[in-house]
């Protein structure tokens, strides 16, 4: 079995943890608490395949996924300690070898590719002041049923 | 007229206020809270962080009273039960004999955190 979109979730919790100064890495886990800041939280998001006509019901087809990471600044950070985690974030998703090799490889054409999205950033106030980031990137991988 | 002071406010500060010290400036002055510390909850992206809201309320006429002005609020150090805060915000709670005789609510923050 090679579940491509699986295999990708698993490595990027894997990937995401190594963000300097994380304390705690999550995975569709939507319940934090302050003690477990600062934090990234990886949800396993959407999906949409590009359908193509006049093929096999079975046949392989290319998928985006668009995964979810949350990070959560340390109570003592501001704006620019959220702008380097994100400078990290695109860095250890965009050049991680494992990650790109399983795009790459998921598809006889070796095209899948990983883009970063974009982000959105959210502040607020709780006994520190809170400050967190959104961000999204899309997986491009070749959905192939029969290895299923 | 009723006095909302002595019939309402400070009946409850008796039964419900801790001592505090507010410290505003080089202004240190001793007076009575209701610790109003609330969970608060904080989203992004869906996700949820659970904390607490730090909050405390006052009595404006006590606070007049020993100097400490509405342009002394912010920043302030405010101690009780414990723990210290800064005052970085704060909303007025009027009473039905006018805003000065009324309450404050501070919203307060870490003092040894930014």
């Amino acid at each position: 079995m090679a579940d491509v979109r699986e295999n990708i979730l698993a490595r990027l919790v894997e990937v995401v943890a190594t963000i300097p100064n994380i304390r705690s890495a999550h995975r569709n886990n939507v319940d934090i608490t302050e003690d477990q800041k600062p934090a990234v939280v990886v949800l396993d998001g959407d999906e949409e395949a590009n359908d193509a006509q006049n093929r096999r019901s079975n046949s392989p087809v290319m998928v985006q996924m668009t995964p979810g990471i949350v990070v959560f600044a340390t109570p003592n950070m501001d704006g620019s300690s959220l702008s380097v985690m994100r400078l990290d974030l695109i860095k250890l998703v965009l050049f991680d070898t494992g990650l790109n090799n399983l795009v790459a490889k998921s598809s006889p054409r070796g095209d899948g590719t990983i883009r970063y999205l974009g982000c959105q950033t959210d502040v607020g106030w709780s006994r520190t002041e809170f400050v967190a980031m959104s961000a999204q990137f899309q997986f491009k991988y070749a959905l192939q049923p029969e290895q299923l | 007229m009723i006095d909302y002071s002595a019939l309402l406010y400070d009946p409850i500060y008796d039964a419900l206020g801790v001592p505090a010290t507010l410290t505003a400036g080089a202004t240190e002055v001793a007076l009575t809270v209701i610790d109003d510390t609330r969970p608060t909850t904080n989203t992004s992206g869906g996700v949820e962080v659970r904390s607490v809201g730090p909050g405390a309320f006052a009595r404006i006429p006590e606070l007049s009273d020993n100097g400490i002005a509405r342009d002394d609020y912010m920043d302030a150090i405010l101690a009780f039960n414990g723990r210290a805060w800064v005052v970085r915000s704060y909303e007025l709670r009027g009473s039905p004999n006018g805003e000065d005789a009324g309450e404050v609510r501070f919203l307060l923050k870490e003092a040894s955190l930014g």
